[in-house]
């Protein structure tokens, strides 16, 4: 019984009584049943005392009747903390505000990523997905279900076989399955195979069309090898013709082979750049090397994926000088040989195959080999020609 | 009250053994230590100050003396004082036969 119950919650004042008769206020106080606590007596005709906020207002017609006089000192309890807070009720109000603000900007979709779409246009799929109810600043909460969703975008995407959508956070993730669908055969208007160069057939399969020559002929550049005129009709000829070609290569190869060496001997530069712009921050100095080559590295500033236009670039100026080899004439020869046969490679497809060669002539002079050869390749001869209709003059 | 209903009460306190408090209107007195006591059936305070408390009792009077006195809690019958307290003295409360 020292103090009455809840009074934080109540809330009480601190007073304090002076004048009159104290004792015969607190009797007063006793009898009115009020209730007083920790009363205090500090000095002649003055007390402290503690009471409830509503029985403050009873001590009234007692002060009267006793002639004393009262003055708060303390307040305390929720009443009071309610006053000040009150006092600052923009303040609260924007703290709650915030809370607010978190909360609903968290229960909205922010972004919507598009994933795995190769020939659909993400805006078709963001437009299809904003019929269905996804589109930013959407309520998280007002999104259907997902397998409804990814049902109803599935149905409403042509192309695509299957089409997920997931949420993190505030992010909906819409993932693309795009069907597989044939490919389209170009169209072709319609079209002969003729000879591109002179040779002698030595396979010819027709696919479609008139085939015009059979194994072993010869042909001339330009005559017809599969007629694109089947019957009254133009059609697209489409079949591999090979053929014997003979390829006549002059060559010219030096007996010394020269070959650029690195000497091991570098020197660093070191340069920092801004854009374009680069501020060169050690070594300086003449290169004193007759030959060089410059290797360049760029190391740009990163931060996550994004390279910043500024960073640090070094390059390294190495030495170079030449060696000569001398090589015999038979080194030199076949080399020569293996030019020649990738240059064949090269202009007449990968399928051409080098049936013989024939060196016909061969000399060494001014310490180069010149000779000429002559290359019998087995080759795709066909070339397309389309078929052009006159109309009436 | 008159010789005879005391004399009556006195007899049936000793006979039923009664405590003595409720039949003749005395103040009972419950202390803790030095630190805490409770005064039951008073009849108001007479003086109070920090090291000196009278209070009326329904037969004289009852002073407690000590320092630091605080009154708890006041009710119309009832107080609770806390502090040191050095010593209760009684006065006037000469037994009447």
């Amino acid at each position: 019984m020292k103090t009455p119950g809840l009074t934080k919650l109540r809330g009480s004042v601190k007073v304090t009584v002076r004048g009159g008769h104290i004792e015969a206020f607190v009797n007063e106080l006793a009898r009115e049943r009020i209730e007083v606590w920790n009363l205090k007596s500090i000095g002649p005709n003055r007390l402290e005392m503690e009471v409830v906020i509503s029985d403050y207002y009873r001590l009234r017609p007692l002060l009267k009747k006793t002639s004393c006089r009262v003055h708060v000192d303390q307040r305390e309890g929720l009443p009071f903390f309610w006053n000040q807070v009150f006092k600052r009720k923009w303040f609260i109000a924007g703290f709650v505000l915030f809370f607010l603000m978190i909360y609903g900007f968290s229960s909205m979709v922010w972004d919507i990523e598009v994933k795995g779409n190769v020939k659909i246009p993400t805006e078709d799929i963001l437009l299809a997905a904003k019929e269905e109810g996804i589109y930013p600043f959407q309520w998280i909460s007002r999104l259907p279900e997902q397998d409804k969703l990814s049902k109803d975008l599935t149905r409403k995407l042509s192309g695509t076989s299957w089409v997920g959508v997931s949420k993190t956070g505030t992010k909906v993730t819409i993932e693309v399955v795009e069907a597989a669908q044939p490919k389209n055969t170009e169209l072709q208007s319609p079209r002969s195979l003729v000879s591109k160069t002179d040779a002698v057939v030595t396979h010819i399969f027709a696919e479609r069309g008139q085939p015009e020559v059979s194994k072993n002929d010869r042909v001339t550049k330009g005559s017809v090898l599969i007629s694109g005129i089947q019957g009254e009709q133009a059609v697209v000829a489409k079949g591999d013709v090979r053929g014997l070609v003979w390829h006549e290569y002059t060559i010219e190869a030096p007996l010394v082979r020269k070959q650029k060496v690195y000497t091991g001997e570098k020197k660093e530069k070191g340069y920092l750049y801004f854009g374009s712009t680069a501020i060169q921050i050690w070594g300086y100095g003449k290169v004193s090397y007759e030959q060089s080559q410059t290797l360049t590295q760029m190391d740009p500033l990163t931060w996550r994926n994004w390279k910043l236009p500024i960073g640090w670039m070094s390059e390294d100026v190495m030495e170079v000088t030449e060696l000569e080899t001398k090589q015999s004439v038979e080194q030199t020869v076949i080399r020569g040989l293996e030019r020649a046969k990738l240059d064949i490679l090269a202009k007449n497809g990968a399928d051409a195959q080098i049936v013989q060669q024939k060196i016909l002539h061969e000399k060494t002079d001014n310490g180069k080999v010149y000779m000429k050869v002559l290359f019998e390749v087995e080759q795709n001869i066909a070339e397309e020609l389309p078929i052009v209709h006159h109309q009436g003059e | 009250m008159s010789r005879f209903t005391r004399k009556l009460r006195k007899w049936s306190v000793d006979i039923l053994d009664l405590p003595q408090d409720l039949v003749f209107d005395l103040p009972r007195l419950t202390m803790v230590g030095n630190k805490q006591l409770l005064i039951e059936n008073h009849r108001g305070v007479l003086h109070f100050s920090p090291d000196q408390l009278r209070l009326a009792l329904p037969e004289g009077s009852l002073t407690v003396a000590g320092s630091r006195l605080v009154i708890k809690a006041i009710m119309p019958e009832e107080i609770l004082i806390e502090g040191d307290i050095a010593a209760i003295q009684y006065l006037g409360t000469g037994e009447k036969r």
